[in-house]
């Protein structure tokens, strides 16, 4: 069964009108709708003013008798001033907003040849922005023929193909997409098909949308880039508000979360707003989810239902509007059968669920990937650093093959790239560099089930969680990547050896040890605690 | 019910042969009812500028579902593959609502066919154009067709009740049939002595001097005296609208040529296009013109036969023999007279 074509429209008090049969001459838009021979329309929904009301009956009339399988609709929209925007939009928006659509069983069309200009501006901006969920009709009259039936074009709005219209739409799409992928040229088609229902996504719609994949897929920067986006298109005018639900715990998670009033409990001294309220009119991306306590939940799921939520020890409720992006590399249909998670809560945040693929779905992708992960090196460094020929081949050689597990995604090549920048001080990455980086990637993922170079997160381990989330990438990769060294050595001085093994030979004396040291206490880390972790850990 | 005829096993007709347009669509239709014969039909309407069914194909393809309780699909608008596979045709009252552009008289063509041939007598009534372009006016079916359809056992009534005009429509054909209980054979090899013409010239909420204008084109063309041109005013027009025709009254056959007013186009250049078919065919001595030819087929083919004397085949009679002989049947052309052999032996009833 096709669905039934129903056209909403406005009447045309000029064009439409006529009552003599000369009318019949004439081409008259909203009649012309029932008239082509290769357009079936099962209803006109038509808006007419008052002083229409003649003449909306003659049009219904006049639609009978040339299509008798039409039903029309009249709809009484009154405006005292048709010019008025605000007036007219309000009016217009109010109809769609209350009109029963079904999108199941009928398609709809908006007519955008009658009305005021401002009505008709109107009606093509709440056909874009999908308060109609609709595609654009208009009608002409045929140019030198006597036809009254006229013409139609129907403006799919989602389909570019509308000349220069289009063009400027799809040259903004091309770049928004571009924007998404952070102006990586991937590749992988499931990848960039994802991307692509994303960009639709997030520009029309603002509901939640969670973000599912496994750690280091790029859920974050995807989440910020979508903000970006937004931002860009004037969608939002808050902030872009993240959190890792996984580092709130206890009273300080809904006080971090929602807020809390002065005296709220002990050491709150101070209002504070909450990330919800700083949102307000942007996006908030919780990543991880999952681990957020049930209490944060019940109250999250009230926000994102009322925008509404009670900060903590205040008897008033706040309110925010804020778009939800929500980050999981958990199965949470999992955490909800084990009931850490609640189902409602699920249902409405995951009206938009992209899975991102880990990178080692999409190889095709590793090498546009690498080009972005220097050129940010360099941004960060402001050294530009290059592969050798052969030492890139060899590195892709790897990156895509079967060994390469990638077990961190794009953390561990964020970082596997910084390491060799940082390892290569002429600007070129050797092929030996890429030995030693290729042989560390195998050993760590051989290993270890764990993120970037190591099973452990060894800056965690040593300095908390909390004080190592405060560490830039750039530090913590070389610190990482010291750690590791330091875990396998016997003592500080054969640590420093192998960590200094390039520059060492080039100097008159050496104090290894001491530069490691030095470099260590930058970070509050002696020789004694990195000794005493390890022995713990064996 | 009876099962449905898989696809594969279905009569399958290439839509885009002959004409190529909605003529081989309303001919199938009115066979497969006929004959319970389940079709299917691709590229239809493969070469025309918007391919596949149109609206009034639509209507048509409705209307035989409707009466035979057919199982269709395909039908849409701009679809160039259609099956159908009909049900029993259940006789009785009938009523039909076509658009500005879609004919009576072609939604007729369609589902008339199989009436004749029903148990019982059925009254259709079909509302939209009457006098449209690229359709036989109703007095075409009136004057020329019916009488020689009811020659051959039928028990045909048609009533125009409104006119209908492109593009308000709103017109009213009212049509009874009575089953042929016995047919018998036409044989209609020549047209016989002239017994009288007709000139008519209809106007609806227009200017009467068109009508005039076109009376004396047809007069000076045609030869006519002045008892024989009939201007007629619409009473209670619906929408504005004009059509010319002229009726040639033989011994054994009646003809009509017709033209259909339109903006733009003179009352003498409509009147011009009726006056030159007429002579066409006044100087051919055939007895079915080229229009009568081709609609007499299917529904001869579904009575008892017969053959008749006309010009050579246009597309729209070529097309007609090729899809009749789909259905089993077979239509022959011998010296100029086309010879229709009975398709249906009242096979559905034994």
């Amino acid at each position: 069964m096709a669905p039934k074509r129903v056209i909403f429209g406005l009447l045309g008090t000029t064009l439409d009108a006529g009552r003599g049969p000369k009318r019949w001459e004439r081409w008259r838009p909203t009649v012309s709708l029932t008239q082509h021979e290769d357009l079936v329309v099962d209803r006109v929904e038509l808006l007419y003013p008052r002083q229409g009301t003649t003449l909306a009956k003659q049009v219904a009339e006049d639609i009978a008798l040339v299509s008798p399988g039409t039903e029309v609709r009249l709809h009484l929209v009154d405006q005292r001033d048709p010019w008025d925007f605000e007036e007219v939009y309000t009016a217009l928006h109010d109809f769609a907003a209350s009109y029963p659509f079904d999108q199941e069983g009928e398609e709809y069309l908006v007519h955008i040849t009658t009305g005021t200009h401002v009505a008709q501006i109107c009606l093509f901006l709440l056909t874009e922005s999908r308060r109609f969920p609709a595609t654009l009709i208009q009608t002409s009259p045929k140019f030198k023929t006597n036809d009254p039936a006229g013409e139609y074009r129907i403006i799919d709005l989602d389909l570019s193909r509308y000349d220069t219209i289009a063009a400027r739409f799809h040259r903004e799409f091309t770049d928004n997409i571009a924007g998404l992928k952070s102006g990586i040229p991937t590749r992988n088609a499931a990848f960039n098909r994802l991307i692509e229902e994303l960009e639709h996504v997030a520009a029309n719609s603002v509901d939640p949308i969670l973000l599912s994949g496994p750690t280091g897929a790029g859920k974050s920067q995807l989440a910020r880039r979508i903000y970006e986006l937004k931002k860009h298109r004037r969608q939002v005018e808050g902030a872009f508000v993240e959190v890792n639900c996984a580092t709130l715990r206890g009273d300080a998670a809904m006080s971090t979360l929602f807020g809390h009033k002065k005296g709220a409990f002990t050491g709150a001294t101070t209002d504070r707003a909450g990330l919800l309220k700083s949102a307000h009119g942007g996006i908030l991306f919780l990543d991880e989810i999952g681990e957020l306590g049930v209490d944060e939940q019940a109250m999250l799921l009230r926000a994102l239902e009322e925008r509404r939520f009670l900060p903590l020890g205040s008897d008033v409720e706040s309110t925010s509007a804020f778009q939800l992006i929500a980050g999981s590399n958990r199965d949470l249909i999992v955490r909800v059968n084990e009931g850490h998670f609640r189902e409602d809560l699920l249902a409405r945040i995951n009206l938009w669920t992209f899975g991102l693929p880990a990178l080692r779905d999409r190889r095709e992708d590793i090498e546009p990937n690498l080009e972005y992960e220097l050129a940010q090196f360099a941004r960060r460094t402001g050294r530009m650093v290059r592969f050798t020929t052969e030492a890139r081949n060899r590195y892709l050689r790897f990156a895509t093959g079967p060994d390469a597990l990638w077990r961190g995604n794009f953390r561990d090549l964020s970082a596997s790239v910084t390491r060799m920048a940082t390892l290569s001080p002429s600007g070129r990455i050797s092929e030996e560099t890429v030995t030693v980086e290729t042989g560390r990637l195998a050993e760590a993922w051989r290993h270890r089930d764990g993120t970037a170079g190591h099973g452990r997160d060894g800056c965690a381990e040593l300095l908390g969680a909390a004080r190592a989330g405060e560490l830039d990438r750039f530090d913590r990769v070389q610190l990482e990547d010291v750690l590791s060294v330091c875990r396998s050595s016997r003592s500080i001085s054969e640590a420093g050896r192998t960590l200094f093994a390039v520059s060492r030979t080039r100097k008159a004396s050496v104090n290894d040890a001491d530069r490691l040291r030095k470099y260590l206490a930058r970070f509050g880390i002696t020789w004694e605690m990195i000794a005493a972790d390890a022995r713990r850990q064996s | 019910m009876t099962e449905r005829t898989s696809k594969n096993s279905m009569l399958h007709i290439d839509g885009a042969q002959g004409e190529g347009g909605g003529q081989i669509l309303r001919s199938s239709l009115a066979l497969s009812m006929a004959t319970g014969t389940p079709f299917r039909m691709t590229g239809i309407r493969a070469g025309r500028a918007k391919p596949g069914l149109m609206r009034q194909h639509l209507t048509c393809v409705q209307a035989a579902a409707d009466i035979s309780s057919a199982h269709v699909s395909g039908a849409v608008v701009g679809s160039t593959e259609i099956s159908f596979e009909p049900g029993p045709v259940r006789s009785g009252d009938y009523h039909f609502q076509i658009g500005t552009a879609g004919g009576t008289t072609l939604v007729l063509q369609a589902v008339l066919p199989a009436l004749l041939v029903a148990d019982g007598g059925s009254t259709i009534t079909v509302e939209g154009g009457t006098h449209n372009r690229a359709a036989p006016p109703f007095e075409f079916l009136e004057r020329a067709l019916v009488p020689i359809l009811n020659r051959a056992g039928a028990g045909l009534a048609v009533r125009l009740e409104r006119h209908g005009f492109y593009p308000a429509g709103g017109g009213r054909v009212v049509t009874t049939i009575d089953p042929a209980r016995a047919p018998t054979a036409i044989a209609l090899a020549e047209r016989g002595e002239r017994q009288g013409a007709r000139a008519t010239a209809i106007v609806s909420r227009l200017s009467p001097s068109i009508a005039h204008r076109e009376l004396k084109v047809l007069r000076d063309r045609l030869g006519l005296q002045p008892d024989e041109l009939e201007a007629v005013l619409v009473e209670r027009p619906i929408g504005p609208g004009n059509a010319a025709f002229v009726e040639l009254r033989y011994e054994h056959v009646t003809e009509v040529f017709s033209a259909v007013g339109e903006v733009g186009k003179s009352a003498e250049t409509v009147a011009r296009e009726v006056a030159d078919e007429a002579r066409d065919y006044i100087a051919a001595q055939v007895a079915a013109g080229p229009y009568l030819a081709d609609q007499l087929m299917v529904p001869l083919a579904l009575l008892a036969g017969g053959r008749y004397a006309t010009g050579p085949l246009t597309d729209h009679s070529a097309t007609n023999m090729a899809v009749i002989e789909a259905f089993g049947g077979r239509v022959a052309v011998q010296d100029g007279t086309l010879v229709v052999e009975q398709l249906l032996r009242r096979a559905r009833q034994a």
